[in-house]
């Protein structure tokens, strides 16, 4: 088991967002969470990387843990190169594992022409490959992706289950939530956010 | 700690801080303008008035436009490096977040900050030294460079700590407008303070004894030591300040 969340419960003031959380994840599975906008979803995953605190309830990872935020949170003035940079230097990542993990995302996602351009200056779908890619350099156990293929045309969103696919052989489970999912053939289970509760 | 993350975040922070053009350009043109709108507006009577600091009771007598470049020297050089560390932990603190998710530490993040932030004192204190030594002779420039980079630290901990309370950033530099204004801006003044009352007030604000130490280097030759290690103590309370409340809520929360 890579992930086993277990009783979580969370509130904002007096709004209860989410009550008694429970699921867990296998290694190599593909799971999403569905709901409507502010249900909790994106708190869930919130509190699975530790950026936000459940009032109850525990969370057990096993492994390297890759996120995907569902804002694109990148530095404006530093270009696609030097992201790499400062996050392989955060993940611990040596230079020549680094290159060979970049040089694959840029060229798979289509943006290594980007590569030393400043991210002021790219398209929000260029911004979005480079914010997954960052999720995707060390090379998880665990991947977790909040909305991931928001802004991505349709070849891009290709990609992005390709890359998925080949993910999971190698064994990393990966946690899709978006408040849209068109391909559920494609996950090994789907939990509907609903009140507060995963059913 | 890993010195390798440290020298990654400076060289990172360096090179935003570096891109943003029109921001370098005014930090050069704003005290150039402060200093130079004193030249062309002050008088040159002379004005005594007593260097508080000092145990003794030292009076010098100065020309007026001398007493106010130095003044707004220092003035200049604490708003100008306030607000830099406001930016400098505030713009990013999402991304920084993302960071300390990814594995950053966030002391490491914090002392790449602060490494950053010791550069551009220095080099705000130097300039801004040197350009007020243009427009008037001071005694002891090193010294009053020295005051000038005190100034600086004491409020660019200042702006560190504000921008980790503050989300906000109209906010933080609300709350920088304010404290720099009443304080570096008006009340250590020295003709101001010479008859102002209940001097102990103005003697605890942050940017006295950085004023002083600058002061006393410009005009004379009594030692700063005194004023120059209250204004570390001072900067380093709120950088104590900054750092717990940066660690509190860049921590990641299991």
């Amino acid at each position: 088991m890579i992930i086993k969340v277990e009783n979580i419960a969370k509130s904002f003031r007096k709004k209860i967002v989410l009550r008694d959380v429970n699921f867990n994840m296998e290694k190599g599975s593909l799971c999403g969470i569905v709901g409507e906008n502010g249900t909790g979803k994106s708190t869930i995953l919130r509190i699975i990387v530790g950026e936000c605190k459940a009032d109850s309830g525990n969370v057990y990872v096993d492994g390297k843990l890759g996120y995907c935020p569902q804002n694109t949170l990148l530095f404006s003035q530093l270009t696609v190169d030097e992201h790499f940079h400062y996050f392989s230097a955060a993940y611990g990542i040596g230079k020549d594992e680094l290159y060979d993990h970049c040089e694959e995302l840029m060229i798979h996602f289509n943006y290594k022409q980007f590569k030393n351009e400043k991210i002021a200056n790219l398209s929000g779908g260029t911004k979005q490959k480079l914010n997954l890619s960052i999720a995707l350099i060390s090379q998880p156990d665990l991947l977790i992706l909040d909305e991931p293929y928001n802004g991505f045309d349709w070849d891009t969103y290709l990609m992005f289950w390709d890359y998925t696919a080949r993910l999971q052989e190698k064994g990393c489970a990966i946690l899709v939530v978006t408040h849209m999912l068109s391909e559920k053939e494609r996950f090994d289970r789907i939990y509907n956010l609903e009140n507060g509760y995963l059913v | 700690m890993n010195t390798y993350r440290i020298y990654t975040g400076l060289s990172m922070i360096l090179r935003m801080l570096f891109r943003r053009r029109i921001a370098l350009i005014l930090l050069a043109v704003i005290p150039a303008i402060f200093l130079s709108v004193v030249e062309f507006t002050s008088s040159e009577h002379i004005l005594p008035f007593r260097l508080a600091s000092l145990e003794d009771e030292v009076f010098v007598g100065i020309i007026e436009r001398g007493i106010s470049l130095i003044f707004l020297a220092v003035a200049s050089a604490g708003f100008l490096v306030s607000y830099l560390a406001l930016t400098l932990i505030q713009k990013n603190s999402e991304v920084n977040r993302r960071l300390v998710i990814c594995g950053y530490h966030p002391i490491e993040l914090l002392i790449s900050i602060l490494l950053s932030l010791i550069l551009m004192i220095s080099l705000i204190g130097i300039y801004v030294g040197l350009l007020t030594n243009l427009f008037f002779p001071i005694k002891h420039l090193p010294a009053f460079i020295i005051g000038l980079v005190l100034i600086g630290f004491v409020y660019g901990c200042y702006g560190l700590a504000v921008g980790s309370i503050i989300k906000g950033e109209l906010e933080g530099i609300l709350l920088i407008v304010l404290l720099a204004n009443i304080d570096a801006g008006w009340l250590q003044n020295p003709l101001f303070y010479a008859e102002a009352q209940n001097q102990v007030i103005i003697q605890y604000l942050p940017a006295y004894f950085p004023s002083q130490a600058s002061i006393i280097s410009a005009f004379t030759d009594y030692s700063v030591c005194q004023a120059s290690l209250y204004s570390l103590l001072y900067g380093s309370i709120f950088l104590l300040l900054s750092t717990v409340i940066f660690f509190y809520k860049m921590r990641i929360k299991k």
